[in-house]
Order: C-alpha cells, then structure tokens, then sequence
C-alpha cells in the first residue's frame, strides 16, 4: 500500500494563482458594472435592458449577477466531430489541448515559388488537404481567404473549399450573420440535417468585439445566430497591450475579459445553454512598429494566463500558438513557434489556433505549418510527463543486464522504446556523412520537401457526389443574389 | 516451399531468439534441407529487417533482437551446412571483432557485430580488453577474414596501433584485414597505423566490411 501517494499525469504551466485569477474576474465585473460595454445593436440592447442592464443610448452596464448566472448556463464542455464519420474527436474541457491553423490571412508562401501571393480559394483547398494530412493538427481555419470570388459572400465559397478537402472540425469566419446562416445550412448538409449537426458538432463559428470593450453590429449578429443555432462559437477580443487596453498585463487580462463577458451574457441572454467558447488573443502592440505582435513572451505569458481563468471560471478556451512576427521561416519564426507551442501545450487552452501563420499573422506559409507540426509532437511526449511503476522503474532488468552490459537486446526495451520517446519526421538527427549524402538541407528545405509531397500525394477523405452538389448549389444560390 | 521457412523468416523480423532456435531444431529433426532453411528463412528474414533499417522503419533495437535471432538458428544449424558440402550456407565473410587492451566500451562495437551479422558476415565477439595477441589467436582459429578493433579513448587508440604492429611482427600482415572504429578514432588515424580501413558508423563499417571482401576474392 502507499498512503497519499501523488503522482504527476503531466507538466503543467500556470501563470495565476487561484486568488489572482478571482482579483482578475472581479475587475472585469467592476468594468462592466461601472464602465459597461457599446453595443451597436438595438435588438441586443433591449434584450440587456429586459435582463437588468443599464443603458445608458448604447453604452450598457452589466451587473455582476448577470456574468454569474451566464457562466452559471453556459456549458462546461463543448464536443467537436470529424465531418465523414461523425466520430466525436475533439473534447473542450478541462486540460485538453488540441491544435488547429489561423484563419482569414491575406498572403501565403507559394510552396512551388517561394513568392508571397494573394491567398485564393485554391489555396485554401490546398491547405486544408495539409492540414488533413498532418498527424498533430486536430481542427482547419482556412489559412487563407477566398479573394478570387464575389467578396460579399467569399465566405460560402471559403467553407466549401474548406470541408471538400478536410474531415477535421472547421472554425469558420463569415462575413456577416447571414454568411454564417448559409454556412451552418451547409454544415448541416455534409452533417445530413439540423438535428444530426446540432449531437455532432462539425463547425465553430467565430466572431469577435472590437476593442476595447465594444460589440459591432456584424460581431453581435453572428454571436445571436450562433446561440439560436446552438452551433459552438468562439468569441475572442483581439488586444493589444498599450493601445487598445492598459499596457499591464494585469489590465489587459482584466479589460480582455470584460469583452468575453459581456459577449457571453447576451450569448446565454439569447439562448440560454447555448455553447460557447472564450476566446482571447491577448498580446501587445509593438511600439517601434506598430504590430500587432504574434511572438512577443508577453503574448505566451497573457494567453497562459487567460487559460488559468478559463480553467477558473470553467469555460473551454481558444488559445493561439505556432506563429510568427518573422516574415519568413527561419530562426526566428522556429523560436516563435516553439515557445508559444511548448506553453500552450502546457498551459492548456482547448482550442489552440494560429499554428502556420508567419508575418505577423498576415502570411501562411505552409513550411511552418508542417514544422510546428513536428514542434507539437515534441511539446505533447513533454507534456505527457515520466511514468513512474515498478516496471518503467525497471529494477529487474537493469539486475538482469548488469553492470557492463547494454539494454539494446532486452524485451523491455523494444517494449517501451517507441512510446517512451518521440521520434521525428522532420528534425534531422543523422550522422554528419548522411546528412551530408542527403544534400545538407536545412529544415525548412526538408519542410519544403514535405509540402510538395503532401500536396501531390495525399488525397481527403471524399464527400459523396450528392452532398457536393447540394453545396455548390448554396454557395451558387448566395452569388446569384449578391450579383442582383 | 516449406512453411517452416516463412515461420523462420518471421521469427527472425520479429526477433524470437528462442523461437528461432526451436525452428531451426525442427529443420534438423524433420530432415528439412538446412541450405534452404538457411537461404529461405534466416536470410531472407534478416535481409527484410536490413532493408527496413536503411529506409527508417526498423529501429536498433529490431535490428539487434534479429541479429540474434539469426546467430541461435544458424548456430544449430551449421555442422548439418558444413556437412552438406554446400558453399550456399558459407557467410559473406568472418569477422573478428572486439574491443582494444583497456578499454572496456562495448555498444558501438556491439551495434556493429548486429549490423556486420544482418548483412550475412559471420561475426566472432572477442568481447572488451582484449590485447592483440588475443585478436590474432582468435583470426587464425577461424580464418577470419577481417580483424576489427574498437576503441573509445584517446589514451587506448594506441593498441590499435600495437595490433598492426604485433601482425607484422608476426609476418601475419597480409593475412588479415584490420580495421578500426571508435569515438575518437579518424580515417586519417586508420591511414597513420596502416589499418585497412575506418568507419565513422555502424552502417560504413558493414559497407566497408563488404568491399573489403570483395577486394580478398579478387
């Protein structure tokens, strides 16, 4: 027997104490009781002002009962499922870390140039059908817009590229609420009807306030279709330390938040038990150029941070990691990726998104993708920590072996040394001379190599000739209106 | 064919020393030809785990569970060879190796005797410490081919030297190839003692091992 043995399942990253992340809440509920939020959407103002809100025109203040009965409503859980099979593949909750690509960026890295080009419906499918190769990914963002289609409805057009060429959940931008309305149509197409794709979730919607503290028209819109839907969304403020909230970090989680709050009460307002998922990409605005910073320490520090309150307030998160201010894939980006990948991984955020962006999050490039590919297989065998028994202890082996002896021969170890270590696809760990007799590529040469590879190799799992045709026919439906 | 031959073939991939060894019994005891045991089974088993080595799918450990998977077969198996008077069953080459006089590292030399005995050369351990008169005693009661010593400290290269060395003395030169291996050890130490050859890996020392015999059938 051992008495009040405790054992490690896993590493672990905390930034906040318990206490810290209560003082953190606490301020967001002082802001949205004393400062309140715009809201520029008559409709959700009354419904506010119904609830107990002050409204002040469209400043609405919230009190603090309000953010406790929401979060009392609210799901603790949010399930995703592959999109052919249904399977249930992905479980936001608690711990769980899954990884998943950026969306809307207007440039990517031809794989076959090199060049930076306008991204395009084509190249979305193109790095869908990546992502659905790459073992470690876990869910798509398009990497990519649509821009060589009718701009007012790229979004129908962006989904279908999308879901043709990935079984993987998918976190979906839209335009506008109507956008998402023909997008979920679609979804419940491919899922075969409302009822099957409200039990299995395929899609996320994603929406976000603009800061600091205001809820856009567009952005509550798409929050009040998702919550009536009852689709899964993600409503994530996108702040930037000293600019458009407090240089502290304690003052950008707190204001942050407020934002999530605020747009969680009306979510749960509008339909109470709706799911729905924090958001936050908390980083800071470089002051020399400007940017907005996707690799500064800070923005690991605040989104690691932001997953200790989530955990605290039980709420499934979306976190972002794997990508870069550098404008190409190199050193730089590497060290980005990796830091923010191991913190994330450790952290635990749920849905982790952004992994292959580069510039600042306005280029994909599917190089890094593919690297932080690897780089997550790394920070998972980390986090899975050291088993500790008496037979990963292996003190009758080492008795057998004995001094002087090797381990390459036992049972044991051809037992235990492919799940106790990682094993690369991409590092290179070769002796000098075959490295050397494989050409001396660098890492991003070899990436390159895998890209190719995949993109002329890997096929997705198909859509059956029917379900593809009831999707053009909506996204054709949606050009045809916006062409009158 | 015989369905025993797959069964070695797969004891052999899956690195069963015992299983091997049992199979390679009932090869003797059921009067199966022990050539086509040999050629059908082992060898084509060792030959699969050799392959999926290079390419990356088979790991060390795979490869070293074979190679003595291989050894326990073959080792039952060779007076019942030897008797038959075929040359089909004789090895690549043989091989002895060991480790020089003070020096007690083994793994590298070990990860090459699993090696040089995966590509079909039959691989004499003399095990660590061993001085050159050792070497020598042990080439000539098998008729090596190849001598092979290893070394991984700078203060015990020089027995690879004195093993050169003590073959001259013995007008044995020419006999053997000596080839050398180790940590600190360099292709430009191999050419200064006058060995016959260096690897730097497990994999150039079987490559090298190959040529040189192709070189001695010449």
């Amino acid at each position: 027997m051992k008495s009040g043995y405790v054992a490690n399942r896993s590493t672990r990253f905390s930034v906040l104490s318990d206490d810290q992340c209560r003082e953190i809440v606490s301020a967001s509920k002082e802001i949205l009781e004393r400062t309140g939020v715009k809201i520029f959407y008559q409709e959700a103002v009354e419904i506010l002002r119904k609830a107990g809100c002050s409204v002040d025109g469209e400043q609405v203040r919230i009190p603090s009962r309000l953010v406790d009965q929401a979060l009392r409503m609210v799901p603790k859980r949010v399930t995703l499922c592959n999109s052919r099979t249904g399977e249930r593949v992905m479980h936001l909750e608690g711990y769980n870390a899954y990884f998943g690509t950026g969306s809307d960026t207007p440039f990517y890295i031809d794989p076959y140039t090199g060049e930076r080009r306008p991204s395009s419906t084509q190249s979305v499918g193109n790095n869908c059908r990546v992502i659905d190769a790459l073992p470690n990914l876990d869910f798509v963002m398009s990497l990519g817009i649509s821009q060589d289609v009718p701009q007012p409805v790229y979004d129908r057009y962006q989904y279908e590229a999308m879901v043709l060429n990935t079984s993987k959940p998918i976190v979906v931008t839209a335009n506008d609420a109507q956008g998402f309305a023909d997008i979920i149509e679609m979804a419940e197409i491919v899922a075969g009807g409302p009822e099957k794709l409200r039990r299995n979730p395929l899609i996320v919607l994603y929406a976000e306030p603009i800061s600091p503290l205001q809820h856009s028209m567009e952005s509550i819109t798409k929050l009040m279709m998702a919550a009536n839907k009852e689709v899964p969304v993600v409503y994530t403020p996108c702040v930037m330390a000293g600019a458009t909230v407090p240089a502290t970090m304690a003052g950008t989680l707190a204001c942050g938040l407020a934002e999530s709050l605020s747009g969680l009460v009306l979510h749960q307002l509008t339909k109470e038990g709706a799911p729905f998922i924090m958001g936050g990409v908390f980083t800071i605005m470089d002051m020399q150029s400007t940017i907005f910073s996707y690799g500064a320490p800070e923005f690991h520090l605040l989104e690691a941070a932001l997953a200790d309150i989530a955990h605290y307030l039980n709420l499934p998160m979306f976190g972002t990691c794997g990508c870069s201010d550098s404008k190409v894939v190199d050193e730089q980006a590497g060290i980005e990726a990796a830091m923010s990948i191991l913190l994330m991984a450790q952290a635990g955020p749920n849905l982790n998104h952004d992994v292959g962006y580069i510039e600042y999050g306005s280029t994909a490039s599917l190089e890094m993708l593919v690297i932080c590919d690897e780089i997550i297989g790394m920070a998972r065998r980390i986090v899975r920590g050291i088993e500790v028994n008496p037979e990963t202890l292996a003190v009758d082996v080492i008795d057998q072996v004995g001094p002087g002896g090797h381990f390459l021969k036992t049972a044991h170890t051809r037992k235990f040394f492919k799940t106790e270590t990682w094993y690369p696809t991409l590092i290179d760990r070769k002796i000098y001379a075959n490295w050397k007799s494989d050409g001396s590529k660098t890492l991003t040469q070899r990436a390159n190599e895998k890209v190719i590879s995949i993109l002329e190799s890997y096929q997705p799992e198909q859509l059956s000739p029917d379900v593809k045709q009831k999707l053009r026919a909506v996204v054709e439906r949606a050009a045809s209106k916006c062409q009158k | 064919m015989n369905q025993v031959f797959e069964e070695i073939k797969q004891a052999v991939i899956d690195g069963d020393d015992e299983l091997a060894a049992e199979l390679a019994q009932k090869v003797l005891d059921e009067g199966i030809n022990p050539v086509e045991a040999v050629q059908e089974g082992f060898i084509k088993g060792i030959d699969e785990i050799g392959t999926k080595w290079k390419s990356g799918e088979a790991f060390l450990p795979d490869v070293m569970m074979a190679a003595d998977a291989l050894k326990a077969g073959l080792t039952l198996l060779e007076p019942a060879v030897a008797e038959s008077g075929s040359q089909e069953g004789e090895p690549v080459g043989r091989i002895v190796l060991g480790t020089v006089a003070g020096d007690i590292h083994d793994i590298g030399k070990n990860i090459v005797g699993a090696l040089l005995t995966a590509a079909g050369f039959k691989v004499y351990d003399i095990d660590i410490d061993q001085s050159a008169q050792s070497f020598l005693a042990k080439a000539e009661e098998v008729g090596a081919d190849i001598i092979a010593a290893s070394a991984l400290l700078t203060t015990t290269m020089g027995e690879q030297k004195e093993l050169v060395k003590y073959l001259v003395e013995k007008n044995l030169r020419d006999q053997y190839r000596v080839i050398i291996g180790g940590g600190p050890t360099t292709k430009e130490w191999g050419d200064e003692i006058g060995a016959d050859g260096w690897a730097e890996t497990a994999d150039q020392a079987v490559e090298l091992c190959k040529e040189l015999v192709l070189d001695i059938k010449r």
